[in-house]
């Protein structure tokens, strides 16, 4: 079985970054200077992500102020809202505020995404969007749609910019859905999920689709996520028991999140091998994505690049059998 | 303290730093707008006197001569009397000497390791610190701050402190999580958070407060702003709550706010040595007083302790009229059906309001508690 390592979420901002973009704040440097040290922080990255083998490339999604930024700013419909918790951490988002029937305008996402990743080969690197319910979930609809109506109309523009980023070479997408288990949709809602992941699917039709869920328990959504069409279904072990999940209904990539960035511990290898091997014994995965359990940005930068080390560590202890 | 008023007034936290103190503590020559500032409050509030010397050369842009102490000392001055000028009945320094709640106290102790940043959002940022080791106390801390605020005030002096429970909640739990045994999953993270929680409670809050009541502290607010982050951990914040106040004798409060209080009660009304539960509920409040219908649920629960009930919304520069303040007052006393419960205050601190701004706010506070005693008076 294949197993993969990569980056699941946007990494910290680097002290120098830090220390950068409060300067800008406060006016005391320059938007050109920032911008420079953003482009070294992410080929910083990217070459950390390279050294440990990773078989995709993030660049870190520094300069992503969150997750929804991108879209407020550059789909029409939206206002960027007030600073809003970020589920249950002590770090926050700008609520999107979407006033009429959102639309997509071409290029304006795929112009924010990190570009070292796509220069050191278009088809390493790993793209990280919203997921429809998620996006649907979190911002402030004054649009008069309903929720489901929305669900579905994000799926089908998620859809549209997986077909721009499939056009120019992407192969790999990833949707953030930690909504889908910190409050699991039922009845019509539900249904609307699984018709936007068809809209995704089909758009991504040959590509590797990762839905990475966190914040929450997978067990109890498990039913549900498995009749989304993803190539790969991502949960985050701090937060799922992983002797309670169980089996896939098909064959299909297995994320498991067993990096837990709300503690600097960093995790023992032969602990996460063993508990990889009895959930991958029960699941049946077609494949095995290991990566953080959630977004690495709730770690300051040394400690996240300390615990990103135990990724190849764990791969080498799972294909090596440490844990037997 | 028999004869306090009905609707007693108090302050929950910080000020907006004055101009004067910021140039001033970095040995600047304070500008025409901080001298503007310095003189608009001395007049208003008479925090130093004015025919000190060291007052002239001040506004003379000698700061460096006159040292960052001193003027910190002006600056818990100015706080205090800013509060008592307003009327207020229970004060602080406006949290004069302290830079934020959390980095400070856990400096104080040992156990921890700064790590480095976090981004809160955008570019805002806040320096988080992992529990290494067993927690100590180097040495209790905000002593000479109350010393200070004991010394030179004329109201009663409250102290605010953070809880145990926020220390633990923004710092990464290394030590106790490296104590738990196999995979560290849902169930061991529960288990490794009581543990920091209840600890740094007992070995770090509990020696400061039993210090600062040994100086004569009588009023102590403990502030916990992450007890809404994990709705499910509210039980944990009251065993903290319990933990750091075990055995002494003051009177003790708990500031809460921007939290969905269903969610926290009725765990928290295990915290048994609180006797007054600070909230913000003007935040929340429409024209028809939605925001203090939650205050049911403690004659619902049978909890007779005092309510600190919010009453100036801290985000908005909107001034509630003392006839607003009033009403929220009385209609508050409905939901809670007992008037002699409330004591009044701002939603939280009001750092972020220009002085002015909340300099007006609390004089209507003040006004409108006056109201809403006249009206229960009939």
């Amino acid at each position: 079985m294949e197993i993969h390592t990569g980056l699941t979420g946007p990494f910290p901002r680097s002290e120098a970054l830090v220390a950068a973009t409060r300067d800008l704040d406060r006016g005391r440097t320059t938007a050109d200077r920032v911008a420079a040290l953003y482009r070294s922080a992410e080929t910083e990255i990217v070459g950390l992500e390279e050294r440990l083998g990773f078989d995709t490339l993030t660049g870190g999604y520094l300069d992503w102020p969150d997750l929804f930024r991108p879209f407020a700013e550059g789909w029409t419909g939206f206002a960027v809202g007030p600073v809003t918790r970020w589920f249950e951490t002590n770090t926050f988002y700008r609520q999107p505020i979407l006033h009429a029937p959102p639309e997509r305008v071409p290029g304006a996402v795929a112009r924010r995404l990190p570009v070292t990743p796509a220069a050191r080969g278009i088809q390493r690197a790993r793209v990280i969007l919203p997921g429809p319910y998620t996006f649907a979930g979190l911002l402030d609809n004054r649009s008069g749609e309903t929720v489901e109506g929305l669900v579905h109309r994000l799926g089908r523009l998620l859809a549209e910019e997986v077909r721009e980023l499939r056009a120019v070479g992407y192969t790999t997408i990833q949707f953030q859905e930690p909504l889908l288990v910190v409050t699991p949709p039922t009845g019509a809602r539900a249904e609307a999920v699984v018709a936007a992941y068809q809209s995704l699917a089909t758009a991504a039709d040959g590509l590797t689709t990762v839905l990475w869920t966190f914040f929450g328990d997978a067990v109890p959504v498990w039913p549900l996520l498995n009749r989304l069409p993803a190539s790969v279904l991502g949960v985050d072990l701090a937060e799922t028991e992983p002797g309670h999940l169980p089996p896939l209904a098909d064959r299909r990539g297995l994320g498991l999140g067993i990096l837990d960035p709300r503690t600097t511990l960093v995790e023992d290898p032969s602990e996460v091998a063993r508990v990889a091997r009895e959930v991958v014994g029960r699941t049946r995965p077609s494949s095995l994505w290991l990566g953080p359990g959630a977004p690495l940005d709730l770690l300051p930068w040394e400690p996240a690049t300390r615990k990103l080390h135990l990724l190849p560590a764990a791969r080498q202890a799972l294909q090596r059998g440490d844990d037997d | 303290m028999t004869d306090r008023p009905l609707f007693p007034t108090q302050e929950i936290g910080s000020i907006a730093r004055p101009r004067w103190q910021l140039l001033g503590q970095r040995g600047e020559p304070i500008d025409e707008t901080a001298r503007a500032e310095f003189e608009t409050w001395s007049a208003r509030t008479r925090f130093v006197a004015p025919d000190d010397p060291g007052v002239g050369r001040f506004l003379a842009g000698h700061s460096r001569e006159i040292g960052a102490a001193r003027i910190r000392d002006w600056g818990a001055l100015f706080g205090l009397r800013y509060f008592e000028s307003a009327g207020l009945d229970r004060v602080y320094d406006g949290e004069a000497r302290r830079i934020e709640m959390y980095e400070y106290p856990i400096r104080q102790m040992t156990g921890f390791e700064f790590l480095g940043h976090v981004r809160s959002f955008d570019n805002k940022y806040y320096l988080k610190a992992a529990v290494t080791k067993e927690i100590g106390l180097e040495r209790p801390y905000h002593l000479d701050e109350f010393d200070f605020v004991k010394t030179h005030a004329h109201a009663e002096p409250k102290l605010p402190i953070t809880g145990p429970y926020t220390l633990a909640d923004w710092s990464f739990n290394e030590y106790y999580l490296g104590r738990q045994k196999g995979w560290k999953g849902p169930g061991a993270r529960r288990a490794a958070q009581r543990e920091f929680v209840v600890e740094i409670a007992r070995r770090a809050i509990r020696p400061t407060l039993a210090a600062l009541i040994a100086k004569g502290c009588r009023v102590i607010q403990i502030d916990e702003p992450a007890a809404g982050t994990h709705p499910d951990e509210a039980a944990l914040v009251a065993d903290g709550f319990n933990a750091a106040t075990e055995g002494l004798d003051a009177e003790f409060s708990m500031h809460i706010c921007f939290s969905n209080y269903r969610n926290l009660f009725p765990a928290l009304l295990e915290a048994k040595r609180c006797a007054q539960w600070a909230l913000e509920f003007a935040n929340r409040d429409g024209d028809g007083r939605d925001g203090y219908e939650i205050l049911e649920i403690f004659p619902e629960y049978k909890d007779h302790r005092s309510i600190g009930l919010g009453v100036l919304d801290v985000h908005r520069d909107v001034i509630e009229t003392p006839e607003v303040v009033a009403d929220r007052i009385g209609r508050a006393a409905k939901f809670l059906g007992d008037p002699t419960k409330i004591w009044v205050n701002p939603d939280c601190g009001l750092r972020t309001r220009r002085l002015d701004i909340a300099y007006t706010k609390l004089t209507n506070m003040v006004a409108g508690a006056r109201l809403a005693r006249a009206a229960a008076a009939g």
